[in-house]
């Protein structure tokens, strides 16, 4: 039973929603239902090298490769006997041993592309490397659970500027910065009224109005629920650790979002990158270990899988400014309390067979894309990738 | 209101920016067939954009020490914001609307990402030059624009080691459309295309050393053909003058196309040689292209809004880091396409964080207000877009004169400006319940409310 606090919050909110036209769907303080998986996704954006992330520090030629650049076997976190972390990975650790980490090795695609903004496209779009796609793999998976009455952030996005990955054919999903700025906006009494209005004219005017209802209901959904409960625990002050609490409150508070979306910004480092590269995964570590164990101590780490990736690796030899140049494939973690085979999925890169200079592709990463839709959203894999690929047992 | 009016403004939004209001006295004046005139005479001087000072010519990056490296980028970084507050500032001041909006399209159709602002520049006037005359002479120029021999590998295409980049996107996307051509074809296209790069001066150079002077099969013909041989085969089809027709139909006239009108506007392109001008001289003289269902049917991108408000509010950017951090907090950046697809169009314009926006960026326009807003950092280069370094660019940088939009609107009544306002600067009429939330007293603010709407996102 809701407490009074709770309960005048709630019925607050119905009787602004109230108000919206008729011709929408209410957005009801809807929760979803106990067990219901969430997707957190995790982009490193500008190509981290996976090379100093995970180390191969039993590999003469990694260090042959980057004589500047590795970390020395003195240095490393050692994990096992063949694994080791860059140092600065260290909160990172507890996950790996309680079995809350996989890592993929060797993720790509055909025919790669060294290009940030066409690599990343492809990561988003989920297309093919020649192809061209203006929808992202979650806007597409919108699109179908929107047809089935699922409000657009269904799948959220913590930034203003939405990613293509977000992009469907009908409908986008939401961005924002936090539910409570966006909320202020929507207050504004023209946004309000406007919000009310009925509109006349074509259908793309039509679809103007439903969207400004909508994200007027949503800014007010997602505010109410954070309100209801948010998370208590201590985050890493900077902005992924912000955006990672944020996530935490709205899972917690049972908010309909199935799948959140963040990206951290930095990792093209092609000029001395041993300090910041390190700065950077350390700032990650510490913010996802602080989510991880904010999800575990509140009994959702089973029902939570985070996927956290870039759009390629480095290449394998540093470069003269002590740094690394665009590569092709990558390591790529999944963290959550229900993962089928922890650890090194498969196995550590190979660095014998190099596709000219980086690593090649072992893993498709639509395949991996095809599990989570299908065995972690419940959602029609093929029909979402536009084709068929095939899963592996992550999940 | 008559449908002239209504159609009147329909061609200044679709074949320019919009309506402006210091040419409202002037438009009151003029039939349709003035406009539609006046359109085409104004935009028959290709009015390239001047050079910047500093603007050199490719420098070789690898020689430099990495801070070097780093230093140099950022300078053409900001040459290349410059070339963009400069052409927006076209759009919204130059007569030239048409050929302002035909080189937007033609931008969107050969897109490049270039980081050379020299390069930049020549590819853009390239573009501009042709950009009503024929798609022939354009095509060809665009093929051996040093700026599209970089982006799409031609540098690269060798003999021994052909790189196919080039011929599958200018089958794909400049001339065929998916469908009409077979991987076979790209790879033969690809031998014939070996040997054109660029030298050191930016200019065109075929290396017959690098060229595969062997025999190619190339859609059913087999000779020894070189690259003007295969853009030659892919004009001759018309397939080609029909993918062009239909693309500038979903972008001029409607997103879902009349496909019996596309094929009969397709065939007169084709037979008059890809007359562009001539092309969209029956485009917009049509009595197809007034239909109701045309009117309002679009969305505008980021980069038609923004130069159409500038147009409404009289207002000019003050530096080019303001006119860059608002196209880039709406998605849509001038020299910056996503790829070399181009930008989407219609609804992928629009979520809910990026319709918020517009609904409050002619009044953070207008009074120069700080602009509530964080677009995202991606790669290198955005670090100026870092929370606290963005906060300079947040508070925008505007000039704007009131006094032609006052002399317009200033002396009527409030129920007369509206009217007056909405008719001149919106393509659908405001819903019933709209005029009573218009009731403010200050008539500046009540304006700029009525461009605060989402009947303005519409063209």
């Amino acid at each position: 039973m809701p407490s009074r606090r709770e309960f005048l919050k709630l019925s607050a909110f119905v009787s602004a929603s109230a108000l919206t036209p008729g011709f929408l769907r209410r957005l009801g303080p809807g929760q979803l239902p106990p067990g219901s998986k969430r997707l957190v996704i995790i982009q490193l954006s500008g190509g981290n090298d996976g090379l100093n992330t995970i180390v191969p520090f039993r590999d003469d030629r990694y260090y042959q490769a980057r004589p500047a650049l590795a970390i020395p076997a003195g240095e490393v976190l050692r994990i096992s006997d063949e694994l080791a972390f860059n140092p600065a990975l260290a909160p990172l650790r507890e996950l790996y041993d309680q079995g809350w980490m996989s890592i993929l090795s060797q993720v790509g695609y055909p025919n790669p592309d060294r290009s940030h903004f066409r690599s990343m496209d492809i990561w988003h779009s989920a297309s093919g490397s020649g192809e061209h796609w203006q929808t992202g793999w979650l806007g597409r998976y919108l699109d179908a659970a929107c047809a089935a009455g699922a409000p657009a952030h269904t799948v959220l996005e913590l930034d203003e500027t939405l990613s293509l990955a977000l992009r469907g054919e009908q409908i986008s999903g939401l961005g924002l910065r936090d539910p409570q700025q966006l909320a202020r906006s929507t207050r504004d009494p023209w946004i309000q009224a406007l919000s009310r209005t009925e509109p006349q004219g074509p259908s793309e005017l039509d679809f103007l109005y439903k969207t400004l209802t909508q994200t007027t209901a949503s800014a007010e959904y997602l505010s109410s629920r954070l309100s209801v409960r948010g998370s208590a625990a201590e985050y890493p002050a900077q902005e992924l650790g912000r955006k990672l609490k944020l996530i935490a409150s709205l899972i917690l508070s049972g908010a309909e979002p199935r799948v959140y979306y963040v990206s951290v910004p930095g990792f093209d480092t092609h000029v001395r990158q041993r300090g910041p590269h390190d700065r950077l995964l350390g700032q990650y570590a510490e913010a996802v270990a602080a989510f991880i164990r904010d999800l575990r101590q509140q009994g959702l780490l089973d029902d939570t899988l985070v996927l956290s990736f870039s759009e390629f690796g480095r290449r394998v030899a540093q470069n003269a400014g002590n740094g690394t140049d665009h590569g092709k494939a990558n390591c790529l973690f999944l963290m959550g309390g229900k993962l089928r085979k922890p650890g090194l999925f498969n196995g550590l890169p190979d660095l014998r067979t190099l596709d000219d200079g980086d690593l090649a592709w072992q893993i498709d990463f639509r395949q991996i894309y095809a599990s989570l839709l299908r065995d972690w959203l419940g959602a029609d894999d093929e029909a979402v990738l536009r084709g068929r690929f095939g899963r592996l047992a992550l999940v | 209101m008559s449908s002239e009016r209504a159609h009147i403004r329909h061609l200044l939004f679709r074949a320019g920016f919009g309506p402006a209001w210091e040419d409202a006295d002037a438009l009151e004046r003029m039939s349709l067939r003035d406009v539609q005139r006046r359109l085409f005479r104004d935009s028959e001087a290709p009015d390239p954009l001047p050079a910047p000072g500093g603007l050199g010519l490719p420098a070789s990056l690898l020689a430099m020490t990495p801070e070097e490296r780093q230093e140099a980028v950022r300078t053409q970084r900001l040459l290349i914001r410059g070339l963009n507050a400069a052409w927006l500032e076209r759009m919204a001041a130059s007569q030239g609307q048409l050929r302002e909006k035909m080189t937007l399209f033609w931008h969107s159709h050969f897109a490049c990402r270039l980081r050379h602002p020299a390069l930049v520049l020549r590819q853009h006037n390239t573009l501009r030059q042709h950009a009503l005359g024929s798609f022939a002479d354009l095509l060809r120029a665009i093929s051996k624009d040093p700026g599209m021999l970089q982006f799409l590998n031609s540098q690269q295409n060798t003999r021994e080691q052909p790189n196919e980049n080039f011929a599958r996107e200018v089958m794909e996307l400049f001339t065929l459309g998916r469908g009409h051509y077979t991987e076979s074809d790209i790879r033969e296209a690809a031998r014939a295309f070996t040997g054109w790069g660029f030298d050191a001066q930016g200019e065109f150079v075929f290396r017959p050393r690098r060229h595969d002077y062997g025999e190619k099969t190339f859609r059913g013909r087999t000779g020894p053909f070189d690259g003007d041989d295969i853009l030659d085969m892919l004009l001759e089809d018309p397939q080609t003058a029909r993918f062009i027709t239909r693309k500038l139909y979903r972008y001029f006239v409607h997103p879902e196309p009349a496909e019996a009108v596309v094929e009969e506007w397709a065939g007169q392109f084709y037979r008059s040689g890809y007359q562009i001008g001539e092309l969209m001289e029956t485009i917009f003289t049509s009595a197809h292209f007034y239909e109701a269902r045309n009117l309002g049917a679009r969305i505008k991108s980021p980069v038609e809004y923004l130069a159409g408000l500038m147009r409404l509010l009289n207002l000019r950017f003050g530096d080019a880091g303001s006119a860059f951090f608002v196209q880039r907090a709406m998605g849509q950046v001038l020299f910056d396409p996503p790829g070399v697809a181009g930008w989407p169009d219609g609804r992928a314009w629009i979520d809910g964080s990026a319709l918020m926006l517009r609904l409050r960026l002619p009044l953070a326009m207008a009074y120069a207000a700080e602009l509530d807003f964080q677009p995202k950092a991606e790669f290198a280069g955005d670090e100026d877009l870092s929370e606290a370094a963005s906060r300079e660019a947040r508070r925008l940088n505007v000039r704007l004169d009131w006094t032609p939009i006052l002399r317009q609107l200033g002396s009527v009544s409030p129920q007369r400006q509206l009217e007056t306002a909405a008719a001149f600067c919106l393509q659908t009429p405001l819903p019933a319940s709209v005029p009573s939330l218009l009731q403010i007293a200050d008539p500046e603010q009540r304006y700029v409310r009525l461009l605060c709407t989402p009947e303005f996102q519409l063209c």
